[in-house]
């Protein structure tokens, strides 16, 4: 019997098919149109095959139906008519087709190769898969949230092209003893990733896998030891705060908070900062940052609106050695730097604390007048950092009215935080 | 007797307002019908393109496989009385979640990563079954008879089982086909015989 030339896994990888109500479907491998009988069948029915290889196939006719012959037979695959120079044949009731170089499989399902009879109805189906074993998945990495849990993600070998459906299974086992376990949560953080919840144990290893399997053959990574205490992250730092550093031009004011999740776990905290001017996309880290909570950054741009965010990187949790994972970046927040005529340096660097806010005339008038007012006048709320606030929204819609002139749009960061200004003090 | 007082004649000339509670009940299973034929036209063709090519492909023409217990509607279907015809779209509607169940089991297995799809054959299973009870309270509300022998569930599963050696994936799809059809059949078959006994339907 003809038939094509599939891997040496493709047969053995075939499933033996689900349910299927008999009484619903009296038609089997060789549906017809209007009266359901068996009018033929294709041979091979639904085989697995390797990209590129070849299918011999045979549709043959039953005999006992009055007028079979395969004479007027032809063949399609996914909807297309298949040339005829293909088909040929083989006897009064049967038509052989050649296929060579098969493709990859149009659709997960199957491609559909089709006998039909000479008025174009359908006599049999059968679904062809082609494609490729998979290969080894790769660059597996892993993190757990404050010890509580593990999350991984892998690359898929090949980019994950295989044609076929591949079914990821993430392994995992205690180093030195244990069985293997299977994580159950998958698409968690994209595609390829896997989130095991609960029941991990601490100050010991792990073996970590992803077994791949296809109808053509199946694929293992390499195991990643690791134990949960190494690969720590946490929530970004809560409650960043920018704000101006008096009437410095080129500085503003940096204030976080320590991620409190992980305040039992004995560990150390090293922070980074990035930051950027509003309308471009160039962040600046600023990573020597330690164990700080605070932080100014200086040499910026007067005038200037910035954005900025900070991340958490919790090492040394219960003495462990390994540095933890970065958190993710904070919300951005958003302040601008006082205006001046003078062009800053543009650089940036954390700076010591500790400097006062300049006070020019200006803001001595100003400091005056507050006082009068806090005396005087019923605006206990009046400040500096309110004054600052209505000097950033100013700059801020001064710039957008010029923008606006210039080329009708203001990109905006998505997801900033601005400080809320009030609408008169 | 005002005629919306007392149980109704089911005999009785359509254009007949029933109670306010029973009309409110209709125009409420009406426009549930309405909806879910949306849905299982939506249905039809979410499946027809994960099935691939000639499946959704204009003049495809698809073997018709019989299916136990359910048929599509008859050609005198309109001509019959509104409750028999009722009668006849609950019965249909409680054969379909099953089969639509098995259509969905399947689908899992050749489109595992169809999740809309499958979402979809879930909830026309359980759309059916509300469908079906919906009207078989209407049924029940007009003083008419409901149900009439039905394949039993057991039945059919062990009739799937036995089936389940020898079912290519061509004939599944082709089958899957037909019950997402025969799907829209009915609930588009209840709407319009709904569509009757809802104030200001046809005579």
């Amino acid at each position: 019997m003809p038939a094509g030339s599939p891997g040496p896994a493709a047969q053995s990888a075939r499933r033996p098919p689900p349910l299927l109500p008999l009484l619903l479907f009296c038609v089997l491998g060789a549906p017809q149109a209007g009266s359901g009988a068996d009018t033929a069948v294709i041979s091979p029915q639904d085989p697995t095959l390797l990209i590129g290889s070849s299918l011999q196939a045979t549709c043959s006719v039953h005999g006992d139906t009055p007028g079979a012959t395969a004479e007027g037979l032809y063949w399609t695959l996914n909807g297309r008519r298949l040339p005829p120079e293909l088909s040929r044949m083989l006897n009064a009731s049967t038509l052989a087709l050649a296929l060579a170089n098969l493709n990859g499989s149009r659709q997960q399902s199957g491609d559909n190769l089709v006998c039909h009879a000479r008025d174009g109805s359908i006599l049999a189906g059968s679904c062809l898969y082609v494609g490729l074993p998979p290969e080894k998945p790769f660059n597996i990495s892993c993190w757990s949230k404050n010890m509580k849990d593990l999350t991984c993600r892998w690359t898929p070998g090949a980019h994950g092209e295989t044609f076929l459906h591949t079914n990821y299974s993430l392994k995992y086992k205690l180093r030195w003893y244990g069985q293997d376990n299977t994580c159950e949560e998958y698409h968690t953080v994209g595609p390829h990733s896997c989130h095991i919840p609960k029941d991990l144990a601490l100050f010991t290893p792990y073996e970590i896998w992803v077994e791949a399997t296809n109808r053509l053959g199946s694929a293992r990574s390499d195991v990643l030891t690791l134990d949960i205490l190494d690969v720590v992250t946490t929530d970004p730092p809560p409650d960043v705060h920018v704000s101006r550093v008096g009437g410095l031009e080129d500085q503003l004011s940096v204030r976080w908070v320590s991620p409190p999740a992980l305040k039992d776990f004995l560990f150390q905290a090293k922070y980074q900062i990035r930051y950027r001017v509003e309308d471009s996309v160039d962040w600046k880290v600023v990573d020597d940052v330690s164990n700080q909570t605070s932080c100014r950054l200086a040499g910026l741009k007067p005038g200037t609106v910035y954005f900025v965010q900070v991340r958490c990187n919790p090492f040394g949790i219960y003495g462990s050695k390994k540095a933890g994972i970065w958190s993710e970046w904070s919300h951005p927040t958003a302040a601008s730097t006082p205006r001046s005529e003078r062009p800053g340096p543009g650089g940036g660097a954390c700076e010591p604390r500790g400097s006062e806010p300049s006070s020019g005339p200006v803001r001595r008038e100003l400091k005056q007048f507050l006082g009068w007012l806090k005396k005087h006048a019923y605006c206990s709320n009046l400040s500096f950092r309110l004054y600052d606030q209505w000097r950033a929204w100013m700059q801020k819609s001064h710039k957008t009215r010029n923008q606006h002139r210039t080329r009708g749009s203001c990109p905006r960061a998505e997801g900033a935080r601005r400080e809320v200004l009030p609408d008169k003090l | 007797m005002s005629r919306r007082e007392g149980s109704l004649d089911p005999q009785a000339d359509s254009s007949v307002s029933p109670l306010p509670h029973l009309e409110a009940k209709i125009q409420q299973t009406h426009s549930l019908a309405r909806l879910l034929t949306k849905y299982a036209e939506q249905l039809l063709q979410e499946y027809v393109q994960h099935q691939g090519d000639p499946f959704g492909l204009p003049g495809f023409s698809p073997p018709r496989p019989p299916v136990a217990g359910l048929s599509a509607p008859a050609p005198g279907h309109a001509g019959l009385p509104v409750p028999e015809r009722l009668r006849l779209d609950a019965a249909a509607l409680a054969v379909l979640p099953p089969l639509l169940d098995v259509v969905r089991r399947r689908q899992a297995e050749l489109n595992p990563r169809a999740a809309r799809l499958l979402r979809r054959l879930e909830d026309a299973a359980r759309q059916a079954r509300a469908l079906g009870a919906a009207v078989e309270a209407v049924l029940g509300a007009l003083g008419a008879e409901t149900g009439g022998p039905r394949a039993e569930p057991a039945t059919a599963a062990a009739a799937a089982i036995a089936a389940a050696a020898t079912g290519g994936v061509f004939p599944a799809k082709v089958l899957g086909l037909r019950v997402c059809s025969l799907y829209l059949e009915w609930v588009s078959r209840t709407e319009a015989d709904l569509g009757q006994l809802a104030p200001g339907g046809p005579a």
